[in-house]
């Protein structure tokens, strides 16, 4: 039940950051350390990150809901990716080295992987 | 051959432009615009704060004792740019403080409206290149950046201010400091500080066109001294003690000085006002506290002026400067809406909640929230009375220096009314340039208001403004009405008693010994006068209970709630249909089980 409660509190906070960026998007830009651009970019950062932020949070009502493991996987998958790239960001191309950022999508990360394996399964 | 003949002729209107080639010697221009830089507060001006290369300019140049600006930024500017009058170039207030009910014209948005030519624009179109390195603050929508505005190039911010170290906003209604470079949005360099930036940019921008032999037209509105107030420790030094006889022997020092320059008159009399502290009652800790920060005020001015002097030295390495043409002027009177005590808990509450902090040691350094309090602004518009956001002259009368080789002005003070819509209709006048009246670009324009100040540089006339020549000015419901010597004047609440009173500003700059008693007939009609500006210019009338910091947190509380309220309202609909789902199907499962026992 904890962990339900969990993975339903991330999911709120992952919709209502995807609701964000669609409403306030200069707003939460600067909280990912950069500003929001301008023409395209403007279009590609909101489009983007929208997507990624209600795809994952959705995933995971919808894993919750159906108790169908599969659905924890994107999100999962997203979080992980997101901390390799990170870091690789650091390594290969000069960016600063986002600790707390890498901590949060690792740990979010692996909790959907605990999500997808205990939380109770449809029968 | 006529054939040929005639291409030739044309070719070179259709390459440059047909204005290009009418005056080839035309004057280059730099106008550079202080923010709330108060009446004393330059050497030239009577300032003990060192500004050598004002100071040049001003020995070269005219000083004007009497010229007036509005009593905050954004009007102010817009005035500057058009030469018409803000209410009517739709700029009555600065955007954040504006009152819904005030917003209800299209060009009444507290940004530059469309029913206006800015100077830049017709200086550019006269062949000019048109840079602007500083401060805008008159629209950030793409449609009103200044790329938009007549600025061929441009490194701008958009909003009322912003930390002079690093890119962040200063106070909480921004979420950052919102600049841009040539229409689009801008990174600060990491080793900013903003004077020294914007004149590196403006002599990039310069160096980029200089070989074409074209003039440019450089508008340089720094930030400096708005708050944060902030310097390099360089400059802070050199001030450290400077201070320390407190507010009211500054405030008198620069009065005598005014005089001893020919500023004000001898017998001019000043007020102690009413936000003024009490130096004597502060302890040891705390006088040293409030002299430190004056000494940064003072370090961020000298700043400024170090980096004017960088400009200047670079026109000269280039051999332009003998064909340039400087002004200098502020937006408005010195600001005081700094705490009377920056470690009291609600304003290093403030401060902190945006990264600040407020140590001594530090004070005017990256990180640090300084200001100068009511008190020590006081001093920086000695011997006048108010500030910025009021109307009376410390609010209003600013430095304006005109200098520069093609004007071949005669060196000295004029006590001549001037008025910010002046220097536009100026500046075009400078450069040969005339305004295109009621239609620009196919569409309607409001022609300028603002007189020509050459005349007066050119030592041809006394005065620009006859004795029954009326300027109008409000803001908020602190109104003005400048007519000859003499200025109706009506400042609210809190600094003001919201009644009107009539001084000679000339005679009497301090606003000491009100006449309307004794001018009756005069402040009647300056009255009739001041309802007849209402009436022309579109002056909105307040709603019920204005203040303008409520219209402020307002402003931004309303934004910021709205905000929050649609994206949990969209984040609670995408919810529901989860918890829909969900209900029904644990329910479905819990009869089930019922069903199967």
């Amino acid at each position: 039940m904890v962990l339900k409660i969990v993975l339903v509190l991330v999911a709120v906070l992952f919709v209502f950051m995807g609701m964000r960026w669609l409403v306030d998007p200069s707003g939460i830009a600067p909280e990912f350390g950069f500003l929001l651009g301008e023409g395209l970019g403007r279009s590609s950062q909101i489009g983007d990150f929208a997507a990624f932020f209600l795809t994952m949070g959705l995933c995971i009502l919808l894993g919750v809901v159906n108790r169908q493991p599969i659905w924890f996987y994107p999100p999962a998958m997203l979080l992980l990716l997101a901390a390799v790239g990170r870091l690789l960001a650091w390594v290969l191309h000069d960016a600063a080295f986002a600790g707390s950022m890498i901590g949060f999508e690792v740990g979010v990360g692996l909790l959907m992987l605990a999500g997808s394996r205990w939380l109770p399964k449809s029968d | 051959m006529r054939l040929t003949l005639a291409v030739w002729a044309v070719m070179p209107s259709v390459v440059l432009g047909e204005a290009y080639l009418l005056e080839p010697d035309r004057p280059n221009i730099v106008f550079i615009l202080a923010d709330d830089l108060g009446y004393t507060d330059i050497a030239p001006y009577g300032s003990e704060v060192k500004t050598p290369a004002l100071a040049a300019l001003a020995e070269q140049g005219i000083r004007f004792g009497n010229y007036h600006t509005a009593a905050n930024c954004a009007p102010a500017r817009a005035m500057l740019l058009t030469g018409v009058n803000n209410h009517l170039a739709g700029v009555p207030n600065i955007p954040e403080m504006l009152a819904p009910e005030q917003r209800a014209h299209r060009n009444h948005q507290g940004v530059l409206g469309n029913n206006v030519v800015t100077v830049a624009t017709l200086l550019e179109d006269a062949g000019y290149h048109t840079y602007l390195a500083g401060k805008w603050h008159l629209g950030a929508t793409p449609d009103k950046r200044p790329n938009r505005r007549g600025f061929e190039r441009t490194v701008a911010l958009m909003d009322s201010g912003a930390d002079n170290w690093e890119q962040k906003a200063y106070l909480p209604i921004y979420e950052t400091a919102n600049w841009f470079a040539d229409g689009e949005r801008f990174e600060l360099p990491d080793d900013f500080y903003s004077s020294r930036f914007l004149i590196d940019k403006t002599i990039e921008f310069i160096d980029g066109n200089l070989k074409d032999a074209r003039p440019f037209f450089a508008y340089v509105p720094f930030q400096a001294v708005h708050i944060p107030v902030q310097a390099p420790q360089l400059f802070v030094d050199r001030y450290m003690g400077v201070y320390d006889e407190g507010w009211d022997a500054l405030r008198e020092a620069r009065r005598q000085r005014a005089v001893e320059i020919g500023l004000i008159p001898e017998q001019a009399g000043m007020v102690r006002m009413a936000t003024t502290g009490d130096w004597a009652s502060l302890s040891a800790e705390r006088r040293r506290y409030e002299s430190k920060r004056m000494a940064v005020y003072a370090g961020m001015i000298e700043a400024m002026d170090f980096h004017i002097g960088r400009l200047i030295d670079y026109l000269k390495s280039q051999g332009v400067y003998e064909n340039t043409v400087f002004v200098f002027t502020s937006d408005n009177g010195a600001e005081a809406s700094g705490p009377p005590d920056p470690n009291a808990f609600a304003a290093s509450m403030t401060a902190g909640s945006l990264g600040y902090h407020n140590d001594y040691d530090r004070l005017g350094l990256k990180g640090s929230y300084n200001t100068i309090s009511p008190s020590f602004a006081s001093a920086a518009v000695s011997p006048l009375a108010f500030h910025k956001f009021y109307v009376g002259e410390g609010g209003l009368r600013v430095p304006l220096i005109v200098s520069g080789e093609p004007l071949q002005i005669r060196p000295r003070w004029t006590h001549a009314f001037a008025w910010a819509t002046d220097i536009a209709p100026t500046l075009l006048s400078i450069a040969g340039v005339k305004h295109p009246g009621t239609r620009y670009g196919g569409r309607p324009v409001l022609p300028m208001s603002g007189r020509n100040l050459l005349p007066l540089l050119n030592d041809e006339v006394n005065r620009v403004y006859g004795e029954d020549d009326a300027v109008g000015y409000e803001l908020t419901g602190h109104s003005a009405l400048f007519q000859g010597d003499y200025k109706l004047v009506r400042n609210g609440a809190p600094a003001g008693d919201g009644a009107w009173h009539l001084y000679n500003i000339v005679s009497d700059p301090g606003e000491v010994i009100d006449l309307k008693e004794t001018q009756a007939a005069r402040f009647q009609r300056m009255l009739s006068g001041y309802e007849r500006f209402v009436r022309e210019n579109g002056v909105m009338p307040l709603p019920q209970g204005y203040t303008q910091s409520g219209q402020l947190v307002t402003n931004f509380l309303a934004d910021r709630i709205r905000t929050d309220f649609v994206v949990w309202l969209l984040t609670v609909l995408v919810l529901v249909p989860f918890l829909v789902a969900y209900r029904l199907k644990t329910g479905a499962r819990d009869r089930s089980v019922s069903e199967r026992h």
